[in-house]
Formats: C-alpha cells, structure tokens, sequence
C-alpha cells in the first residue's frame, strides 16, 4: 500500500530528480520519470453525513490521514472562484461552481481527527480583501460549521498580502514555463501540510479545471492582477488575474518576472503553464476533488453551462496523477494534447506538469482505489449534449 | 386650494411653447407640432381613460411671446380635463409677470404652478417662501438635485439633474454587462436620492424630472417601466414624459406605441393599487449620517448611490438632528461629514460603542487613552475599541465614495445584511417594514433590457409566509422559499422590470 507523502523535503527532493531530469530535454524522459500516487474514487449520491464516511474510506485506501497531518499546520486551499451572489440557476454554489461546504466541513473534520494541529482554510477572495469568513458568508454559507468541525481552524484571504508582513516566494524546481517564481501570501509557505480541494469541472480555456487549475488562485491579485503598480504589489485587489491570462503586463517588479516577455499572449498557451509552474513550486501533497454535484459548459455559470450530478469524490497524493484520474472519469483522456477534448483551446496542463516533473498522467502507472474509474465514469460532453 | 400628495403626474407638452420646442429639436419630424395640434385637443385625454394619471403638468409661461397664446390654447384643454377630474399644474419661468401669471392660471382652472427655485447668493437653489406665499396658486419648487436646500422644500417639490434609470451604455457590450467601478456593470438609478428626499424633507412628496435620453427612436416599454418603478418602489414620483416618437406613434395608433402606453398605464396602476406600500419605512442595522448637503453631498450621496449597488440596506440621518436621544436599533453609524459632533451627540455616539455599536468616520473623537490597531484586511484604517463597540477611523479622512461603500459594508459584515441578491446582475432591491414590524416589502427592479431569470432574494430571518407581486398580475404569487443560513431564499420567476415580494413577518 502506497503511504501519503507527508514530507516536503521528501517532495523537494522528488522535484530535484525532476529539475535533473528535465537537463535531458525530451519531455519523454521527465514524463516517465515523474512520479505516480495513488488516486482513490469513491461514489457519494449526495451532500450529507456519507460524506465524511466515504472521504474516511479513501484517506484509508491512501494510506491514512494521520501519518500526513498528526501534529501538522494543514492549509487547505478551497475552490471557490468568482463572485459569491453567482448562481447557475437557482442553485447554490457548492452544487455547482464550488466545492460543496458539506465536504469541507467533512475533511476538516477528518483532519482534526487524524490529530492535525491547526487547519487553515484559504481562498483569495474575489478583487477583496474581506475576511475569508466574510465572502462566505456572502455566498449563504456559514463559516461556524468549519470552526466547530475541529479545533484551531483559521481562514485567509490569500489575495493580499493578509496577516504576513511579507509574500512568500515560490522558485519552479527546474525555471518554470512561464514564471521561473511566484510572490504568494505567506500562508501557502506557513503550513507543513498542502491541500488543493477542487471542484471536478471544465474550464473553457484551460480543458478542465481540477486540484491544479485550482492553484491559479493562489495568486494575489494585488501583484497578478489588473492594474497592479510597477514596482510594489498593490495594498488591495485592483482586478482579475489578466496578467496570467494575457501577459498584457508583467508583475511587479518587486516579483518574480516573466520568463519571456515575449511569450505568446494567448490564454490557451498562459494558463496551463502558468498553472503547471504553480503545481511544481507549491506542491500538493493531497489533492481532493469534489464532484458530487457539478456543473458542464464551463467553471463559472455561463448559458451554456448545467448542473450534473456525478456522484463522485476523488483524491490522490499527486496532483497530476490525481487530475489525470478525475479527467479519465470525466469521460476525456488524460494523454489528449491540444485539439483534442477536452483541450480545443488550450495545451494540455497536466502534459506540462508532468514535463515539470510533478507527476505522472499515465494512468497505466497510477493505482486507483476504491471504484474502478470505468464504473465511475461520467462522460461530461455526453451529459453537455444531453442537458444544455 | 393645496397640494394633493395622490397626483400622479404626467408632462402634456402642447400648444406654441412646444412648437416651438419641437421646431428646435433635432428630430423635427415627430408628428407633433401638427398645425391642430392634436395634444391640445380635449379628445387626446382620453388617453387617460383607465390610468391612474390625474395631474397633467402644462406648459403655462416660459417668459416668451408665446405665452399668451399658450394659456388660450390650453383653455379647451384644462376645461374638459377638469370635467374629467384631471388636476393641471402650469410650469412657468420666474421672473416678471410671475404674478400675473399664476394669477391667470388660477383663472383657467390650474391647481398649482411649477416653479424653478431660484439661486441664492451662495449657489444652492432656494425657494423664498414669502415670494410664493403671495402667489394665487401653491407651489411646487423645482431645484437642481446636487444644490437642493431641503429647508425650502415645498409640500410637493421637483427635482431636475435627476439620472435616466438603466445601464449606463458604455458598460454594455452588445446585450452583455461589462464591469464598472464595482465590477458589475454600472447603473444608473434615482432610488438613493429619493431615500435621501424621504429623510431630508419628510411628508413631503417628490417629483422626479427626468431629461429622457436622446434618441430619435422609441423608448422601450420596459425603459419606461423602470423609470417608474425606480421613483415609485423607492417613494417618489417620475413626472411621466413622453419621447417624440411613442408620441407621434399613439397619435398614429401605431401598435407598438399603443403597447408601450398600455404597459406604462400597467405599472402605474400596480404601484396604485398598493398605497400602503410607501409608508414602508427603510430598513437598516446601518445609518449613513451627514448633512447631505453643500460640499458633503456628493460624497455622502454617492456613498448612499454605492451602498445601494451593493444591495446595503440603510436608514438615512440628518446630521443637524441626529443624536439628540440615545442610539437605538443601529448596530453601524457611517459618519460621513467632516464636521464633528456636538457634545450631546458625542455623548450619545460613545454610548452607544461602548454597548458593542460601530462608528466609522473621517476622524477620531473618542477618549485619548485608546491605542488604535490596524486589520491588515481594511488598509487604511485604524480601529479604536472602545467598550464592547469599535470606531474606524479612515486615516486622512474620507475621498474615495467607492472606497467608502466598500469598507463600510466589510465593516458592518455580511452577516449584518438584511439582503441579499444572488445572481444580482443589473438588478437592485429596495427593503421595507411596514406599520407594526410584521410586514415586509422587498422591492426589485431590473435596470437591463434583457428579463431578469434566476434571481434569488435572501432576506434575514424566518418569515411565515411570502408572496410575489408583478405588474403582470392582479393577485399575488405564493412564492417557496427555504432557509438558507440565517435567513430565507425565495427563488423569483422571470421577470422583466419590477417585481414586489411581500413577506409576512412572524412575531
């Protein structure tokens, strides 16, 4: 049985055989080389006490929680994108666009079983500074559910600089695709335990977004975002992530600065590396992805978009192995590069991560727990024709 | 003779003084300034028939030589509009003749006059109440919303500089918002001001004048809905004006100008049909306090404009009267003026922190012993706490209303909205309680052309019952609702410019 990784040492020296490898330039040769973990399924009809059962059963076939968080700072960085008063329909976010508060509420429930010293919630709020509690609790949710589901939980707005005096800097092991670093607020730095908990969905530029598209929003805005100065971050949030998307602007200067200031302008080409650059220089050491309910056509409601109901919970000790499993459940192939679905605009991320050396999107090479994905599967594109 | 606070206004241009109007515009060729000129003929009101419009607003004098010939032009007019129970307010310019004037429009059988207030020396518009005591007919000042002088305000009173209700153009895409200043697209609504009015001149009634935007095509029905629903979900009166076109158009029985009218007369009457819906006094844990007046009023107006965009329920206090009694039913007092507190109202404004309140203002009043902290998450501020309550002060006061709003929603929480809007796009919700505490009104309107669909309202708290109200229907639509933290969703239909939700409150 594969045990989760709880060392970060251990993962930085994982990225070091990667950044060695990647001297070799064929992608192949870091391809085969990246590292696999253990993707567990679990099959969960609805947002409910289940819950906690079925994610319990899967940190069991992962090897445990305990061994990962015992008397560690655990962040969680959840998955609750754009504004919180949008809905796809009438619906709740959670059942939709965000990771549902159910499943939350479960994991650090879980985590504080499992002997986890402090357990950090962490989101950067949309063009806010707001209190992490406060968008929550915009969104119809309430925070007191996570404060009393375990002891010593905190919450950040980690698109400021927040309760740190400084950002902390994230070098990409081998020089990155796009940045060779990234300036990101200092609770990503400040925890032993680094959890990305996503919501299973598409995403109309980057194919799909999972437990590494998710790392996009670890970003400030107050250095990654529109309108930012040029030399100093910005106090407050002044726009969206426009600089990641188009390279209109660089950071500023006080970060680190694109690698090619030159590099195509197209999103399809940005995001997937930027995304990747992210995944090798704040590794994951568990990914988490909730599809229960979701939503097809998109990762934010759009009129082309509709709820689905998979009824599924994934995690892994690799994010790349992790996303690979949940595209394969999704009904499109991980290996799939640029043309192909789910990839019509954009390369293919989990390519890049790999040829950065984070993991592995072979599935040939990844053990899957729990359900077999061809009994979990859920076709996304089917059910899009089907409801939209 | 008085003021009836039940007129529903209309604008009736005809006669030489719109001719001539019409000669000028750029759009000549509307089919008004006909030589019979059909809007003079008594047989054009019947028009009316059916609507709750009783009070036509006329041209009467406008200081030119065509005012003579106006007044006889009128005469069949007012006649047969009297017969009919129509009230006629003349409009006339100050100056010389004014007296003459109204004088002449008591003779045909107007009710009251309209006038602009003059300037004063310091360039707020004032009305001098002994030079219109004298005149023969009441009444209504007309000021210039930004120069008002609340103090002179009439029983009915006119505003003019007033925003034509919607999406402001340059933040719209095809049919598609774009974002302005506070990431929504940006909208343009009178709502704030009339709240404003409400407060600064209370038992009064306001008259909105609107410039209608330039166009040389119809405005839309539902352009002309939201006009009226902005004024009358809020409290206020759009006196209704007709663009050349529809104009033209119901003189030509054109069905889409037909169609325009019936739906304006539609959400006339919806709004007539509930007079109790305007003594539904605002609601707010918030109160914005200033004197809204002089140079504080762009700042403190626009501080109500925004917390309006971001859907913050609040109760307005006048500056020069607030505070003489202790705090009560606030939980945040926005102290936007530089001015500082008199020594009564300081005292009540300590109180009521030290029993947990929050005070934001442009500076610090409290005890000097008190060492400020700063939130990381609030750059800008400093927080004194005092008692069990905070002030936040904003370091060099305050300049930015935008910034203002923003903060001063974060401060006073989201778990302190009394509403919210989910899929708000360029919808915005005005919240009332009525007589008594045990009803509730959440008025909604839609300032895009486009219906809104899937709009959910949240209110706090658990109401027993709910129900919607829409132009569209005569009887109101239970409405589901389920508990969704601490408080209440109700998912609405789709709904093209207003909608009233009515929420029983149990006790």
């Amino acid at each position: 049985m594969t045990t989760i990784n709880p060392s970060r040492r251990q993962f930085l020296s994982t990225m070091a055989a990667a950044a060695a490898a990647s001297l070799a330039p064929p992608s192949l040769l870091a391809a085969t080389r990246a590292p696999a973990g253990r993707v567990a399924v679990g099959l969960c009809s609805q947002y409910n006490r289940h819950v906690v059962d079925v994610l319990s059963t899967m940190f069991d076939q992962l090897g445990g929680l305990d061994t990962l968080v015992r008397g560690k700072t655990v962040a969680i960085k959840l998955n609750l994108g754009g504004t919180p008063t949008l809905r796809l329909g009438y619906l709740q976010p959670g059942m939709t666009t965000w990771v549902h508060p159910q499943v939350v509420g479960a994991l650090v429930h879980l985590l504080g079983r499992a002997g986890a010293q402090r357990i950090r919630l962490l989101e950067s709020a949309w063009l806010t500074t707001e209190p992490l509690q406060q968008f929550m609790v915009g969104a119809g949710w309430t925070p007191g559910d996570f404060t009393s589901a375990a002891t010593r939980v905190e919450f950040e707005n980690t698109n400021y600089l927040g309760s740190g005096k400084t950002y902390a800097r994230f070098m990409v092991p081998n020089g990155g695709l796009l940045f060779p670093g990234f300036d990101l607020n200092q609770s990503y730095r400040d925890c032993d335990v680094f959890i990305s908990m996503a919501k299973l969905k598409e995403h109309t530029v980057a194919g799909v977004t999972l437990s590494m598209k998710n790392l996009i929003g670890i970003t400030p805005c107050t250095i990654y975002g529109q309108n930012v100065p040029e030399d100093e971050p910005a106090l407050i949030p002044t726009g969206g992530r426009y600089l990641l998307h188009s390279g209109a602007h660089a950071p500023p200067k006080s970060a680190p600065q694109p690698i090619d200031l030159n590099a195509p302008r197209d999103d399809g080409y940005r995001i997937p590396r930027a995304t990747a650059d992210l995944a090798a220089a704040r590794p994951i050491h568990l990914a988490i992805v909730d599809g229960i309910y979701t939503m097809v056509g998109g990762e934010t409601p759009n009129r082309h978009s509709a709820p689905i109901h998979p009824g599924l919970l994934v995690a892994g000790t690799n994010a790349v192995s992790t996303d690979a499993a949940c595209m394969a459940l999704m009904g499109f192939d991980p290996m799939a590069d640029r043309g192909a679905p789910p990839f019509e605009r954009a390369d293919n991320t989990l390519r890049l991560a790999e040829q950065l050396g984070v993991g592995t999107r072979d599935l040939t090479r990844v053990e899957v727990a729990g359900t077999p994905i061809a009994k979990a599967r859920f076709d996304f594109r089917k059910a899009w024709n089907t409801a939209v | 003779m008085s003021l009836n606070p039940k007129w529903v206004p209309m604008r009736w241009p005809c006669g030489p003084i719109e001719a001539a109007r019409i000669a000028k515009s750029p759009h000549p060729d509307s089919g008004i300034a006909q030589p019979a000129d059909p809007w003079a003929n008594p047989a054009a009101l019947q028009l009316l028939k059916g609507t709750p419009i009783n009070c036509l607003v006329v041209d009467w004098a406008a200081g030119t030589t065509d005012d003579q010939a106006q007044q006889r032009a009128l005469a069949p007019l007012i006649a047969a509009g009297r017969e009919l129970g129509l009230s006629f307010v003349g409009k006339l310019r100050s100056g010389e003749g004014l007296a003459a004037n109204v004088a002449a429009a008591a003779t045909a059988g107007l009710e009251a006059v309209m006038l602009d207030a003059p300037a004063s020396p310091n360039g707020s518009a004032t009305g001098s109440a002994s030079a219109t005591h004298s005149l023969a007919l009441p009444v209504i000042l007309g000021f210039p919303r930004d120069t008002i002088d609340w103090a002179r305000t009439t029983q009915i009173f006119s505003t003019t500089a007033n925003v034509w209700p919607g999406v402001v153009l340059p933040t719209m895409t095809g049919d598609t918002g774009i974002g302005g200043p506070t990431g929504d697209p940006w909208v343009d609504s009178n709502g704030w001001f009339v709240l404003l009015a409400r407060r600064m001149a209370p038992h009064r009634s306001l008259w909105l004048e609107i410039d209608l935007p330039p166009s040389s095509a119809p405005l839309t029905a539902q352009s002309y809905c939201r006009a009226i629903a902005d004024s009358r979900a809020y409290g206020a009166h759009w006196v209704l004006a007709l663009d050349d076109a529809t104009r033209a158009g119901i003189l030509r029985a054109h069905p889409q100008a037909l169609a325009t009218w019936q739906s304006i007369a539609q959400t006339l009457a919806f709004f007539g049909d509930h007079p109790e819906w305007p003594a539904f006094e605002p609601m707010g844990v918030l109160a914005v306090v200033s004197d809204f007046s002089g140079k504080n009023l762009f700042l403190s107006g626009e501080a109500l404009n925004l917390l309006s965009r971001r859907h913050v329920q609040f109760e307005i206090l006048n500056r020069r009267q607030a505070f003489a009694a202790p705090v009560t039913g606030l939980k945040a007092i926005l102290w936007a003026d530089d001015d500082q507190p008199g020594s009564v109202q300081l005292n009540h404004l300590l109180a009521f922190i030290q029993a947990g309140g929050l005070l934001i203002a442009p500076a610090y009043w409290g005890p000097a012993a008190i060492e400020p902290r700063q939130e990381s998450w609030l750059p800008g501020y400093s927080i004194y706490n005092l008692g069990k309550g905070r002030i936040a002060v904003a370091s060099g006061g305050f300049s930015d209303p935008y910034q203002l709003a923003r903060d001063t929603h974060l401060l006073v929480g989201r778990q302190n909205d009394l509403a919210r809007l989910f899929n708000p796009g360029t919808t915005g919700c005005f919240t009332g309680i009525g007589p008594g505490r045990r009803k509730q009104i959440v008025h909604v309107v839609n300032y895009a052309e486009r219906a809104s669909r899937f709009l959910a309202v949240w209110v706090n708290g658990n109401p027993h019952q709910a129900s919607l109200w829409s132009p569209a229907s005569q009887v109101p639509r239970p409405l589901d609702h389920h508990p969704e933290s601490s408080g209440t969703s109700f998912e609405l239909p789709e709904f093209s410019v207003n909608c009233v939700l009515e929420i029983e409150r149990i006790a």
